[in-house]
């Protein structure tokens, strides 16, 4: 009997596949999300700051923020292996799961060098710029992210629309960011939103 | 009043879109959740804030990164008003009796409403004006406190009921 089929066969799994129950598969997808949340909407939030939104918030507090990301990072990878064992066979079959994994990694590691880099930046006094690949580490968190995410939520379709939702995905993206710098530039060319603005 | 829900819960045009393009319920699906970790990320770290996590930030500062956190928001109605709206794409469904029916799409609205209920409570009690002086290092008052955690609470909540939808009962 293969290390398959006796995970298959264990009443934990057997629980998590079959049990009615919401504290069950639901629950768990659900700390899934949780999890989500503390990695992907912490690290999103700080690598926005670092490309300039809200620039006034002071780099070396937010450090203590990576902390919550790291155990978002750990609740999601038990709450996902538990996912996994409950249709490994399934998961294990799919290549998409496999870029799924890939993606996460490289987003784990844009966050590990936005830390480095940025805040390791912040805590020497006096440099108070952000250096240029500062930036771009913390674009490439945004972007890896959007891929993981996508990834993700296509796991259970079929091929086709896994690629037709890639493909709308990132028109739509290109479409909301063009869309917003040309907004946020009109903003800032009207003297009326510019006013407040010099006053304060 | 089911007439009424009947009439305007089901939006035709919204079934058609999501039944012609194979791409759009989960492109929607990818819409929800990237909003959602923009919308609770950012509201979250705004209420640990002022729950006093990483009180070296000054709070006013903080305010200016919301507005990427309504951003997720407006994702998350447009894509949740897409899936309600146009369920009937995805299972042959009335949304009315999904909504009748389903006890976690209920409480999910429910907190929903709170949230935005406490939102108001955070406005009109002049909280939001009170954190505006809270600076590095300084607590927000408790009513503050207060309200933050309940935001917190609440929005975790609505993640909770939203991932318990599709596991409630749909149909009669």
């Amino acid at each position: 009997m293969s290390f398959l089929d006796w995970l298959d066969n264990t009443s934990f799994v057997i629980w998590i596949r079959e049990s009615t129950s919401v504290f069950a598969y639901p629950t768990i997808i659900a700390f899934h999300t949780f999890s989500l949340v503390l990695l992907v909407g912490l690290s999103c939030a700080v690598a926005l700051r670092t490309l300039g939104v809200a620039r006034d918030v002071p780099l070396p507090p937010l450090d203590r923020f990576f902390r919550l990301m790291w155990i978002g990072f750990w609740i999601s990878a038990v709450s996902g292996v538990l996912l996994l064992a409950s249709d490994v066979r399934g998961f294990l079959d799919n290549p998409v799961f496999y870029v799924k994994l890939a993606s996460i990694a490289v987003g784990v590691f844009m966050v590990w060098m936005l830390r480095r880099l940025v805040f390791r930046e912040a805590a020497e006094p006096g440099r108070r710029p952000i250096s240029s690949a500062g930036k771009t580490v913390a674009a490439g968190v945004l972007v890896t992210w959007l891929v993981a995410l996508t990834v993700g939520r296509v796991l259970a379709y079929d091929r086709f629309i896994q690629w037709q939702t890639a493909g709308a995905t990132l028109v739509l993206a290109i479409v909301m960011l063009v869309a917003g710098f040309v907004g946020a530039r009109a903003l800032r060319a009207t003297p009326a939103a510019a006013a407040p603005r010099t006053a304060r | 009043m089911e007439a009424f829900l009947r009439y305007w819960m089901l939006w035709p045009s919204v079934e058609r879109f999501l039944k012609a393009y194979a791409w759009a319920w989960p492109l929607m699906e990818v819409l929800h959740f990237v909003g959602l970790c923009l919308l609770i990320g950012i509201v979250g770290m705004f209420d640990l804030r002022l729950l006093g996590f990483a009180k070296g930030i000054p709070v006013p500062t903080l305010r200016k990164l919301l507005p990427w956190g309504v951003f997720g928001f407006v994702l998350c109605a447009v894509s949740g008003l897409a899936f309600v709206t146009g369920i009937g794409a995805n299972i042959s469904i009335h949304p009315y009796v999904v909504l009748v029916n389903d006890v976690w799409l209920q409480w999910k609205l429910v907190f929903i409403v709170l949230a935005g209920l406490n939102l108001l409570a955070f406005h009109m009690t002049g909280a939001s004006d009170a954190v505006e002086a809270v600076g590095a290092g300084q607590d927000a008052p408790r009513l503050a406190k207060v309200i933050a955690g309940a935001s917190l609470f609440l929005w975790l909540g609505v993640m909770y009921f939203g991932r318990l939808i599709p596991w409630g009962q749909f149909g009669e």
